[in-house]
C-alpha cells in the first residue's frame, strides 16, 4: 500500500515523511528514544495513508481517474459475463453493421443528389407509347415543344442511344459517341472543365465538325493535355475539332457515359420523325412539377395529331423528374431493402434494451451494495452509463467492420442494371446515426435501474426486483417477434418469388451454347461488299469447325430484349381486313441465318424450320412464333398464307413461343425472317443500317465451351484480328435475367435470418432470466409436489403467450408489407398461403426452442437448492 | 490560522504546526497530518503557493507562502471572525 502511495504521488508522501522525521527529532531532543519517538511523531500525525488519499484526490483530475476505475470496473463485469457482453455486442453490431451497409447503398440510389446542379429542377419529358419504356420525343413535336413551351426555364435533347464511333488514328479505338444539342450542358447546369461547350452555329447541320472529349478520354488519350481544345482528331475518318472536356463526373441523363458529345445538329427544316430524341428540361423558378405537366398537356395534344389516329390511344404524355426516371424501377426494392433494415436495427434495439434490462435487474443488489457503501447516485449512473458506452462502442467498431464487408458483398453481387450502386461508399453519418441509436437503447434501458435510487430492501433479499418491468421485457420479445415474422414472410415471398422465375419455362434450351457479340467499325466496313464479305466467311468459317452442332448468325438473341419490334396493325395479312383502332400491341422480330431454332434448341411446332431454300434471291419465307400465329389466323391455317412485312413472305413453320422479355414479363409475339444477301449487295431489312454492322452468333456444341470459345476466338481473330468481340454463353444471359430479384432476394433473406436470430437470443434471454428470477417459486412449487412436465409448461405457456401474440402483430404487419412489395412479386398472390404458412410456424418453433432450454433448467431445479436461493 | 500563521513569512508543514501549537499555548492541538490536506486545498484555491526549499538543518521541506489573494483573504477572515467574535461576546455579556 505504502509502496504503491510512493508511486503514485511522490510529492506528498516526501512531504509527510519530511513532516514525521521533523517531529520525530524533536521528540528525541525532548529525550525520547528513537522508536518512541518514531511512534509518537505518527501518533501526532494521525493517519498518513488516509491523508496521503485525501490530497491524492484533491489533487489529480478526479473525473478522469474515476472514468477510468468506471471503464475498468466495467470491463471487469462484462468479462465475468461474456455470454451476454458477446450478445450484446453481436445485436449492436448486426444492427448497426447492417443498416449503415444497406443505407449507404440506398441512400445513392435514392436520395443522394445527382451530379448535376439544382437537379430537383430537372425533367424528363415527352410521350410514352408502346416502343419503347420511356418516353420520347420525334423530332417535328420537339420542335413545336421547344418554340411553344412555357414552364421551363430551358429544354434540350439528344439524339437516345450512344451510338459507336471509331477514333480513327494511329491505334484506333471503337468509342461511344452521344449526340446532343448546343444548350445540352446548360440545361443541365455543367460546363466544361476545358474549352467551351458547342456553340449554336456549330449545332446546325452541315457546319464543321465539333466534339467535347469525356474526362476519362481525355486522360487516358491524350495524357489530360491542357492545350486540347483546338486540336483536330479523326472520327470514323471525318476530321472532328475538340473544343472543349466534360467534368470528371459528367453522365448522361439516362445514365450512360458516352467518350465523345457531338453536336446534335438537328434540322428543323427537314427532320421530321427519322431519331428519337430523348429531352430533358429545366423547370422555371416557382414551376411545380404538376404545373409543367398541366402546361404542356395542349403542346402534347397537337404532337398527338402526328401519330397515327389508330395508336393514339396507347400514347400519353410524361413529365417525370429526372432521378424518377432514373430510379423508378429500383424504388420500391430500395424502399423494401430500407425497410427491411430498419427492422432488424430496430430488433436489435430491443435486443440490446432486454439485455441490458435484465443485466440491470439482477444487478439491482449489487448497486444497492456500492450505495451503501457510499457511491453517491451520480457515481452509480455514471458506471451504467459508462457501461452501456462501452457496450456501444464495441458493437460500433464491429458494426463498422461488418457494414464494410456487407457493402464490398452488395456491389461484388449486385446487379448491374441498380445504378450508381457502384459508387456506394461507407456513410459516416449513418454509422453514427446506427451507433447512436443502439447507444440510446442502451442508456434507456440501462441507466433507467441506476437513476431509481437503489432501495435498501433490495439488500434484504426478500423481495426479488423486477418483476415490475417483466411487462416491458416481454412486449419487447413480442415486438422483436413480430419484426422477424414480417422480415420472414417478405423475405420468403421474394425467394418463391425468385425460385418461380427460374423455372418459368424459356421456350428453348440454353445449355452448351455459347455467345459472340460484336459490332463491324464503320471505317474498316465502309462498303457493303465487304461486310457482305465479312458475314458469309464467318459462316463458313463457323461452319468448319469440329464440336459445332448448330450455329446462327443473328442481329439479337432472347431472352432479354433487344429484338426489333414493330406494331402489330403494320403488318397485312393475306385475305383479313386490317386492324381499325390501335396498334394491336407489338411484335418482336429478328433476322437470322437458317440455324436459329436449332441452336437454341426452340422446337418448330408446325411446319418447318428455315433451310437453304428459303436462301434462294426470289423466296420470301417467315416463320411465326406460335402466338402470333394464333393472333393473325385465330382459325389456325397459318401455314402456306402470306403476310406483308416489307415484301409478301410466305409462313413456312411455326415455332415455340419463347420468353423474349424476361421471365418477369409476358413473351411478344414474333416472328423471324432470313438473313440473306440480296442481288444487289445489299441484305434485306437493312433498315437502320447500323442494326446489321452489330450481330449476336449463338453456336450450340458438344464440345467443352471453354475450349470451343477459344476456337472461336481464333476464327475471328483470323478474320478480322482488330474486331474486339465479347463471348459469353447462352447460360450466363439467362441467368443475368433473375440478377435483380436474386439480389433482393438474398439481401432480405438474410435480413430475415438475422432478425429471426436476434429475437431467438432476446427470447431465450428473457426465459432464462425469468426462470431464474423464479428459483424460488419453482422449488417451493415442485416442494409441493408440482413435476417438472408441469413447471415446463408453466414456463412455456408464458414464452408461447408472447410468442403468439407477438406472431399476431407480425401477421398484421406481413400482409400490409407484402402489399408494399408486391410490384416485386412473380406469380405469387400476395398473401401467399404457403409462405405463411410456413413462416408462422418456423418462426414459432425456433421461438419456442429458444424458451424451451431455461423451461427445461426450470424444471430440474433441486427444490432443496432452490429455496435456499437468495 | 494558517494564514496568520504564514503571514509572518514563508513556513513548511512542520513549521507551521509548531507555531500553531506555540502561539496558541497549547490549546489548540489537531491531529497534525490534518493540517496537510487543508495546505493544499489552500494551495489548489491559489491563497497560498508552495515550492521546495532546503531547511536550515539542511532537509528538502516544501514552503508553503502567502499569495497576495491569501493576504486579501486573511484580511477578510480577520475582519468578519473579529466581528462575529465581538457578536458572540455582546450576546454573552447580555445573556
Amino acid at each position: 500500500m505504502k509502496a504503491w502511495w510512493r508511486r503514485r504521488d511522490p510529492e506528498v508522501f516526501e512531504e509527510i515523511t519530511t513532516h514525521l522525521e521533523m517531529r520525530a527529532q524533536l521528540n528525541r531532543e525532548a529525550g525520547m528514544t528513537p522508536e518512541q519517538a518514531r511512534d509518537a511523531a505518527r501518533r501526532q500525525f494521525g493517519n498518513a495513508i488516509s491523508i496521503g488519499e485525501e490530497m491524492h484526490r484533491m489533487h489529480i483530475n478526479t473525473l478522469v481517474e474515476s472514468v477510468v476505475q468506471d471503464l475498468r470496473y466495467a470491463a471487469r463485469s462484462f468479462a465475468r459475463t461474456p455470454l451476454f457482453t458477446l450478445t450484446a455486442v453481436f445485436a449492436a453490431a448486426l444492427g448497426i453493421g447492417a443498416s449503415t451497409a444497406v443505407f449507404s447503398v440506398v441512400d445513392r440510389i435514392l436520395f443522394r443528389s445527382l451530379p448535376y446542379p439544382q437537379d430537383d429542377r430537372l425533367v424528363s419529358l415527352g410521350m410514352m407509347a408502346p416502343l419503347d419504356t420511356n418516353e420520347f420525343l420525334l423530332a417535328e413535336p420537339y420542335f413545336d415543344w421547344r418554340k411553344h413551351q412555357t414552364p421551363f426555364q430551358s429544354i434540350t435533347s439528344f439524339t437516345a442511344g450512344i451510338v459507336d464511333c471509331d477514333l480513327t488514328e494511329t491505334n484506333p479505338i471503337r468509342l461511344g459517341c452521344a449526340r446532343v444539342e448546343a444548350n445540352f450542358l446548360p440545361t443541365l447546369g455543367l460546363s466544361p472543365i476545358v474549352g467551351r461547350n458547342f456553340t449554336a452555329e456549330e449545332d446546325l447541320p452541315n457546319s464543321a465538325k465539333a466534339a467535347l472529349l469525356s474526362y476519362g478520354l481525355w486522360q487516358r488519350r491524350f495524357a489530360g493535355d491542357p492545350n486540347i481544345p483546338g486540336k483536330t482528331i479523326f472520327i470514323d475518318g471525318q476530321p472532328v475539332r475538340i473544343v472543349g472536356v466534360l467534368p470528371a463526373r459528367f453522365e448522361m441523363p439516362t445514365l450512360g457515359n458516352p467518350d465523345l458529345l457531338v453536336p446534335e445538329a438537328l434540322n428543323e427544316a427537314t427532320e421530321r420523325s427519322g431519331r428519337f430524341l430523348r429531352v430533358f428540361a429545366r423547370l422555371k423558378p416557382g414551376v411545380s412539377l404538376e404545373q409543367a405537366r398541366a402546361a404542356m398537356q395542349p403542346l402534347f395534344e397537337r404532337a398527338l395529331q402526328t401519330v397515327p389516329s389508330a395508336f393514339r390511344k396507347e400514347v400519353y404524355l410524361a413529365v417525370r423528374s429526372l432521378r424518377e426516371r432514373q430510379i423508378h424501377d429500383v424504388r420500391t426494392a430500395s424502399w423494401v431493402l430500407l425497410g427491411s433494415v430498419a427492422a432488424v436495427l430496430l430488433i436489435a434495439c430491443a435486443n440490446i434494451a432486454n439485455l441490458l434490462l435484465a443485466r440491470s435487474t439482477s444487478r439491482r443488489k449489487e448497486l444497492a451494495v456500492r450505495a451503501a457503501l457510499g457511491a453517491g447516485r451520480q457515481r452509480l449512473v455514471r458506471q451504467t452509463l459508462t457501461e452501456a458506452m462501452l457496450l456501444g462502442l464495441a458493437g460500433g467498431a464491429a458494426g463498422s467492420v461488418l457494414a464494410w464487408t456487407l457493402l464490398r458483398i452488395f456491389v461484388g453481387i449486385a446487379p448491374h442494371s441498380i445504378p450508381r450502386l457502384e459508387e456506394a461508399a461507407l456513410d459516416a453519418r449513418v454509422l453514427l446515426f446506427a451507433l447512436a441509436g443502439s447507444l440510446l437503447a442502451g442508456l434507456l434501458f440501462g441507466v433507467a435501474p441506476a437513476v431509481e435510487r437503489p432501495h435498501v430492501d433490495s439488500l434484504t433479499g426478500t423481495r426479488s426486483a423486477g418483476s415490475r418491468r417483466t411487462l416491458l421485457r416481454e412486449s419487447l420479445v413480442a415486438t422483436q417477434i413480430a419484426l422477424s415474422l414480417v422480415l420472414l414472410t417478405t423475405a420468403g415471398m421474394l425467394l418463391r418469388s425468385l425460385w418461380k422465375m427460374q423455372n418459368v419455362p424459356l421456350g428453348m434450351q440454353p445449355e452448351h451454347v455459347l455467345t459472340a457479340e460484336f459490332v463491324l467499325g464503320k471505317q474498316g466496313y465502309s462498303q457493303d461488299a465487304r461486310l457482305l464479305r465479312f458475314f458469309s466467311s464467318l459462316e463458313s468459317r463457323l461452319q468448319s469447325i469440329p464440336g459445332v452442332t448448330a450455329f446462327v448468325i443473328s442481329d439479337s438473341l432472347p431472352p432479354l430484349g433487344g429484338a426489333r419490334g414493330r406494331p402489330f396493325a403494320t403488318i397485312e395479312v393475306e385475305g383479313q381486313p386490317r386492324l381499325r383502332e390501335g396498334t394491336g400491341g407489338m411484335v418482336a422480330w429478328r433476322y437470322v441465318t437458317p440455324g436459329y431454332f436449332a441452336t437454341l434448341g426452340i422446337p418448330i411446332v408446325r411446319g418447318r424450320g428455315f433451310d437453304g431454300s428459303d436462301r434462294a434471291p426470289n423466296v420470301n419465307s417467315v416463320v411465326l412464333s406460335e402466338s402470333l400465329a394464333r393472333k393473325m389466323f385465330p382459325a389456325g391455317n397459318a401455314l402456306g398464307h402470306r403476310i406483308k412485312l416489307d415484301d409478301w413472305c410466305e409462313v413456312v413453320g411455326i415455332a415455340a413461343d419463347v420468353r423474349n422479355l424476361g421471365p418477369l414479363q409476358q413473351s411478344e409475339p414474333e416472328y423471324y425472317v432470313l438473313r440473306k444477301p440480296m442481288p444487289d449487295g445489299h441484305f434485306n431489312n437493312q433498315n437502320p443500317s447500323a442494326g446489321w454492322r452489330g450481330a449476336k452468333v449463338a453456336i450450340r456444341t458438344t464440345v467443352d465451351t471453354r475450349v470451343m470459345s477459344e476456337w472461336v476466338k481464333r476464327e475471328f481473330a483470323a478474320l478480322d484480328p482488330s474486331l474486339p468481340v465479347t463471348i459469353g454463353s447462352m447460360s450466363g444471359r439467362v441467368s443475368t435475367m433473375t440478377e435483380r430479384p436474386r439480389f433482393n432476394a438474398v439481401l432480405l433473406s438474410l435480413f430475415a435470418s438475422m432478425g429471426v436470430l436476434l429475437a431467438a437470443i432476446g427470447l431465450y434471454g428473457v426465459m432464462a432470466f425469468l426462470v431464474g428470477q423464479r428459483t424460488q417459486e419453482i422449488g417451493v412449487r415442485m416442494a409441493l409436489g408440482a413435476t417438472p412436465r408441469t413447471i415446463t409448461k408453466l414456463i412455456l405457456s408464458r414464452a408461447a403467450l408472447w410468442s403468439l401474440s407477438g406472431a399476431m402483430l407480425g401477421t398484421l404487419g406481413s400482409v400490409l408489407a407484402t402489399r408494399a412489395i408486391r410490384t416485386l412479386l412473380f406469380e405469387v398472390p400476395e398473401r401467399d398461403p404457403w409462405t405463411f404458412s410456413l413462416a408462422l410456424p418456423l418462426l414459432l418453433l425456433i421461438a419456442l426452442a429458444a424458451a424451451w432450454i431455461p423451461s427445461w433448467r426450470a424444471s430440474h431445479v433441486d427444490p432443496a437448492i432452490a429455496l435456499r436461493y437468495e | 490560522m494558517i494564514l496568520k500563521t504564514l503571514a509572518r513569512g514563508p513556513n513548511h508543514g512542520f513549521g507551521i504546526v509548531l507555531h500553531i501549537q506555540e502561539a496558541s499555548q497549547g490549546l489548540l492541538t489537531v491531529e497534525e497530518g490534518s493540517l496537510y490536506p487543508a495546505l493544499h486545498r489552500l494551495e489548489r484555491e491559489g491563497l497560498v503557493s508552495a515550492e521546495w526549499k532546503v531547511t536550515p538543518n539542511s532537509r528538502r521541506a516544501r514552503y508553503y507562502k502567502l499569495t497576495a489573494k491569501g493576504r486579501k483573504s486573511l484580511a477578510d477572515a480577520e475582519t468578519s471572525w473579529s466581528s462575529m467574535a465581538k457578536g458572540v461576546t455582546k450576546v454573552l455579556r447580555f445573556a
